[in-house]
């Protein structure tokens, strides 16, 4: 299939009728931003796309609708003229009617293909048409819209697709199942009979459940093969993604370090702010900050009151003492001359006394004691003594028994001066000190919340790292990297066990098989003694043989596909690459049925995540090689239609790859904004007529005519010019 | 047997205070009539047992060294379950220390705050238990003037209580020279 042309007809920005005429190798539509380069390639896939009666407004020329008249109306339609065996066309279109001035109807929806036999047109189905010039298999490997959907290998099914449409093999798989199905059957027939068989039915019975166990054991060990094979697969690509993301680890646990060691200063700067204020004031006797003024006023007053009552109690002691002094004289007076224990002061009494001094004589002793002598002084004093003795004791019959020897009572005073002695010194010095130790603690306070705040801010900005160091890492998340490379080790153990396993487990496939075969060897050996089961034996065994020659044929189809598109894609990596470095392209086949495209060094070592320009010519090798296949195996060429596939590349590279393309020997249409220059003043766009004087294929550019209305749609309009 | 201490006869009293702050600050501030055994920080106060505010307010008065008599209301008052002697024995109290000391500083500083005739009840012309009835009349004066403070402020703000430190600020006010006691300036020498 050959595209020669393509005619666009009121389909968005593509006013009135747009024809581009298409060489045989390549053509470039080149166009600024909002040039209609995507609605050239969205023009095509609608044209392209059979699963859907797609009328919609949208795809109107904005410009063409505003146009219409109430009642007029005109037609969208995209159509191409090819050759794939003879020239054909294929046309899609729908009318468009103005109802009312804010509605449109579409209508007449038609996909129509034609073409010739002999000397007449004839019109089919456009749909039937496209199926069998450009099927949907071939159209899956030819339009690509930017490079994010170059990689063809992106989902599970992509190898058995292109394997099952390119290689022929379809037409193998049917030849296998059928011989699958004749061994089986013949076999089945073959071990009836054989147990039937008189002479070795015993035998054939034992070898048959022998060939069933060893049967399942080899269906066991392949699935256990697969599954090891799949956890090798799967930790390879854990492993491989931890060595890419090794530096980010290892710049991740540093700061994580960090955070932990911050988090701990933290809690502890947390811990030392903590202060209940209020219940300072008592647990911490905060209360008494302002306390020693009053103390002072207390120990004054009691130390006043302690000093007044020492007073009254001396002048208590002095008077008493003069009382005291006065007996004391009287005492001294009336000792006796041989200091003999005086009488009680109540004998002689008094009548006797003064009937003594009256008559002044002694009647005690019989003696003259006139007056003026001793001896009659001695008597006066003694009835003195007397007197007052009757006149206290008649005194002192008023006065109660305890007031008269205390003045105090009571202590309360010396207790208020214990307490104030209790409360001096040391106990004083640490109430004046209550106020110092608030302001210390809310000094300290103040300083750990400024620490703290500090802290907080490290934290933050560790955090805001971390997080830095995240997004630079796409696909790889917090968890992972605190998850696996924990287990690094363990997927390191786990993926070596697993090599291991499958090791051990294919020798014991093999031993498997060699018993499977000995047995069968056993057993087709029997030898039956009717004839009709030697027969059935033979039968087997020629569809035996042929069975493992198809299975054999097709795995062989496969490799040699694969290693016949590897090589292809390697020359065109080649080509494309041209004084670059480009390695080798290897086209791997995974343990679950799908393939990986892969960029390899020469000594085998792989190249992860090749740079942008690097895995678009990677993909494109193979998008080339594919093609190149396909014209191979259907003896027919398809066009390459790219959307903006370069948009990755230097300057150089966009040279290199436009002259090499230039020259491929393949129908390639390429949209693209590459090949233009800006001039610097004005910013519009203008060709880079230089280059594209070197290059041989068409070129169109394609632009918006000017003196639009930047708000309005219906101003917009591409127009197309032919450069060469 | 030995007269009983002066301290601990005052000790033994119950203060009373104004029933009309028993809700509009008591209850607010502390955990007064909800149980002795819930603890404190489970239910959100700044203080436990209702005498800790008593303890404030009495302080605010004194320093400040205003009085304000009790209403003539007998109704109108009510007294904690406590008597003095155990205030501050709060050591079973997560996060709580004991302050038994306290009341012995509270005594103090009545007794240097109220007008009793010491010399006439030492001389026994006065009962012991007149003048503790006048030291703990004082307290509860000085307590009475403090919980008027409080309220006011909250009048103002019914949240200025409920920052960290807004006791403390209240406490940190005040002055803390000992004017009793400072010496008389150095005579100048001109």
């Amino acid at each position: 299939m050959i595209l020669k042309n393509i005619r666009i007809k009121n389909f968005r920005s593509y006013y009135g009728e747009t024809v581009f005429s298409l060489s045989e190798g390549l053509t470039l539509v080149i166009g600024g931003n909002g040039d209609g380069k995507t609605t050239f390639f969205e023009a095509l896939e609608w044209l392209f796309n059979t699963t859907a009666e797609d009328k919609k407004e949208s795809n109107i020329s904005a410009m063409r609708k505003s146009e219409l008249e109430i009642g007029e109306s005109d037609e969208v339609s995209v159509s191409i003229t090819f050759e794939h065996e003879g020239e054909k066309e294929l046309e899609k279109s729908y009318t468009f009617e103005r109802v009312s001035a804010d509605y449109i109807r579409t209508k007449d929806f038609k996909f129509i293909g034609y073409e010739d036999e002999g000397s007449e047109r004839l019109s089919v189905k456009g749909a039937n048409l496209l199926e069998r010039c450009f099927d949907s298999f071939i159209r899956k490997y030819c339009l690509f819209k930017g490079e994010s959907e170059l990689n063809v290998f992106n989902n599970d099914t992509a190898l058995k697709t292109l394997v099952d449409t390119f290689s022929g093999i379809k037409q193998f798989e049917d030849l296998v199942s059928l011989t699958e199905e004749f061994e089986q059957k013949s076999l089945n027939a073959v071990n009836k009979e054989m147990q039937n068989d008189q002479k070795v039915s015993r035998k054939a019975k034992d070898l048959d459940s022998r060939l069933t166990l060893l049967n399942r054991d080899i269906s066991d060990c392949k699935k256990d093969i697969a599954t090891q094979e799949t956890a090798i697969n799967d930790y390879s690509v854990k492993l491989e993604n931890l060595e890419r993301y090794q530096d980010t680890s290892e710049l991740y646990q540093t700061i994580k370090e960090r955070i932990k060691a911050l988090s701990e200063k933290q809690a502890k700067l947390k811990g030392m702010i903590y202060c209940d204020y209020n219940t300072n004031l008592l647990d911490e006797s905060w209360i008494l900050r302002s306390f020693p003024k009053i103390l002072n006023e207390y120990q004054k007053k009691s130390s006043a009151l302690s000093r007044e009552k020492r007073k009254l109690e001396k002048q208590e002691t002095e008077r008493t003492a003069k009382e005291e002094g006065k007996r004391e004289v009287i005492e001294q007076i009336q000792k006796l001359a041989n200091v003999a224990v005086p009488l009680p002061w109540n004998l002689p009494d008094k009548e006797t006394m003064q009937e003594m001094i009256d008559e002044e004589v002694c009647k005690v002793c019989g003696r003259e004691a006139k007056k003026g002598t001793a001896a009659y002084e001695f008597m006066e004093n003694k009835l003195n003594e007397y007197l007052r003795h009757i006149e206290f004791e008649a005194n002192s019959k008023d006065i109660p028994v305890d007031e008269k020897k205390v003045l105090f009572p009571n202590s309360y005073i010396d207790e208020l001066h214990t307490k104030q002695i209790q409360m001096s010194g040391s106990v004083e010095q640490e109430i004046s000190n209550i106020s110092t130790e608030i302001n210390d603690r809310l000094v300290f306070i103040n300083e750990r919340k400024r620490d703290l705040e500090k802290i907080n801010k490290d934290i933050q900005d560790a955090e805001d790292e971390k997080n830095r160091l995240l997004i630079q890492s796409p696909g790889i998340t917090e968890d992972l990297l605190d998850k696996n490379f924990k287990d690094l080790k363990g997927f390191i153990e786990t993926k070596s066990r697993a090599e291991k396993r499958v090791v051990e487990l294919k020798q014991k496939l093999e031993g498997l098989i060699k018993d499977k075969d000995e047995i069968q060897a056993e057993f087709n050996a029997l030898e039956p003694t009717n004839t009709m089961t030697k027969v059935y034996q033979r039968v087997h065994t020629a569809l035996e043989r042929i069975m493992k020659a198809f299975e054999n044929a097709k795995e062989a189809n496969v490799t040699t596909f694969l290693t016949m598109l590897e090589e292809q894609a390697n020359r065109y990596l080649k080509l494309l690459n041209e004084n670059d470095f480009y390695g080798i392209v290897r086209i791997v086949k995974t343990v679950d049925g799908s393939a990986r495209v892969e960029l390899r060094s020469e000594n085998g070592y792989l190249i992860n995540d090749p740079g942008g320009a690097q895995r678009t010519t990677m993909y494109m090798s193979v998008l080339f090689a594919i093609s190149q296949i396909t014209a191979l195996k259907r003896e027919q060429d398809y066009p390459l239609i790219f959307d903006a596939p370069t948009s990755s590349f230097e300057v150089y590279k966009e040279d290199v790859f436009y002259n090499v393309i230039d020259k491929i020997d393949k129908q390639c249409i390429i949209v693209t904004k590459d090949l233009l220059l800006s001039d610097e003043a004005t910013g519009q766009k203008k060709l880079n007529d230089d280059k594209i004087q070197q290059l041989t294929c068409s070129v169109y550019r394609i632009n918006k005519a000017p003196n639009y209305n930047p708000l309005d749609l219906s101003t917009i309009k591409t127009e197309t010019k032919k450069i060469k | 047997m030995a007269a009983e201490k002066l301290y601990d006869l005052w000790a033994k009293r119950n203060p009373q205070w104004e029933t009309r702050y028993e809700d509009s600050i008591i209850k607010q501030f502390c955990e007064y009539g909800r149980g002795a055994t819930t603890m404190r920080d489970d239910r959100g106060k700044i203080f436990g047992a209702g005498y800790e505010i008593f303890i404030v307010a009495f302080f605010i008065g004194l320093y400040y060294n205003q009085k304000r008599p009790l209403i003539n209301d007998n109704q109108k008052c009510k007294s904690f379950g406590q008597p003095i002697q155990f205030w501050g024995n709060i050591d079973s109290v997560k996060g709580r220390k004991a302050y038994p000391k306290l009341r012995e500083y509270i005594f103090a500083s009545l007794v240097a705050k109220t007008d009793v005739d010491f010399i006439a009840l030492e001389k026994d012309e006065i009962t012991a238990r007149k003048a503790v009835d006048m030291l703990t009349q004082t307290m509860e004066e000085y307590a009475n003037w403090g919980f008027n403070f409080i309220a006011d402020k909250m009048i103002d703000n019914p949240n200025h209580f409920y920052s960290e430190t807004a006791f403390l600020e209240v406490f940190l006010s005040f002055d803390v020279t000992n004017v009793i006691n400072e010496e008389e300036e150095p005579e100048t020498l001109d």
